[in-house]
């Protein structure tokens, strides 16, 4: 499946703000699949109770451990670019030309990193305190 | 380079309506998801979750009422904003009827099996 939509079909515009559209659209997207699976392991510690430390043994994996760093980004990425998308479509629409739009997507992706380093610096090393065992 | 915004008149209706629903519950997912994840994924992990976790979380009303927010908000977003995007590929109006259906039919079984998780869990004996 291709973006058609977003950078080469209907409207032919790649600047940052396309990026900053695609990226919301693929974390979103991510985050729903990790939600879905979410509530159902969930549903274990009620439904199946032996099988909830499986699925929790699942997340202990370095490999989850990745994804769940993957999962934070996602979510401090798509919540923050959602903030600014709300500001601009419900207070501010004067704020969608190319040029504010620009420096808004820099911000946005500035913020996500400042806040995401320290928590991937910590669930890191949560990883790396657990490995072997 | 310049440009120039313009105001267009939106037809008010069923997919108006969704528009706005991504917008106001993301606000609220915003304050709920941030906060559920630092707390579950960054500052307690899972390495120290398990059954006797959840269930000294879910002791009291608070968190099991929280839980519920998240899960309604979060996943009727998601859910719908996973509709918006098959519907950018999808073209036909008998398949985007079928596409909410399926989707509409998925959310109400992951928003039922869901609660009951929250609302039933009873910690197990011993
Ligand atoms: C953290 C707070 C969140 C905020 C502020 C937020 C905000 C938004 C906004 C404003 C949109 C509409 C974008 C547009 O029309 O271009 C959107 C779309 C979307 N959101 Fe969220 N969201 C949040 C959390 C979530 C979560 C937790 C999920 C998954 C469960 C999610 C999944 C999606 C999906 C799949 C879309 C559709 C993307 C698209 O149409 O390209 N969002 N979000
Ligand atoms: C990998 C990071 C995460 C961990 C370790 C985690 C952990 C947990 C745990 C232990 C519970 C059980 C109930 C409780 O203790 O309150 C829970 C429930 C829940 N979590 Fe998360 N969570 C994570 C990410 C997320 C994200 C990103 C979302 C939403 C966008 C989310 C939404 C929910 C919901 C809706 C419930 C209630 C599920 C149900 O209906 O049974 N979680 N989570």
């Amino acid at each position: 499946m291709s973006f058609k939509t977003a950078s080469e079909g209907y409207v032919r515009y790649q600047g940052l703000g396309n990026w900053a559209f695609v990226l919301h659209r693929l974390t979103g997207l991510g985050v729903i699949l990790f939600l879905i699976i979410h509530v159902l392991d969930t549903a274990a510690v009620y439904f199946i109770p032996s099988l909830y430390v499986d699925a929790v043994a699942l997340y202990r994996s370095p490999v989850f451990g990745l994804g769940e760093i993957l999962l934070v980004l996602s979510i401090i990425y798509h919540g923050l670019n959602g903030l600014r998308v709300i500001y601009f479509d419900m207070i501010n629409p004067d704020m969608w030309t190319i040029e504010i739009n620009r420096k808004s997507v820099i911000w946005t992706w500035v913020i996500t990193l400042v806040l995401w380093l320290p928590a991937a610096v910590v669930m890191g090393s949560h990883i790396l305190e657990h490995l072997g065992g | 380079m310049t440009t120039q915004t313009k105001r267009v008149e939106v037809p008010q209706g069923w997919e108006a309506f969704a528009w706005k629903w991504m917008r106001y519950s993301g606000v609220l997912i915003f304050i709920l998801a941030w906060i559920h994840v630092l707390i579950q994924d960054i500052l307690v992990g899972v390495y120290q979750i398990d059954t006797s976790y959840v269930a000294a979380r879910w002791n009291g009303g608070f968190w099991r009422v929280y839980d519920f927010l998240l899960l309604f908000f979060a996943f009727s977003h998601g859910m719908n904003g996973t509709r918006q995007v098959l519907a950018d590929y999808i073209h036909s109006e008998g398949g985007r009827r079928a596409l909410n259906w399926i989707l509409l039919i998925l959310w109400a079984i992951v928003v039922v099996v869901g609660t009951i998780t929250i609302f039933a869990f009873t910690p197990p004996a011993g």
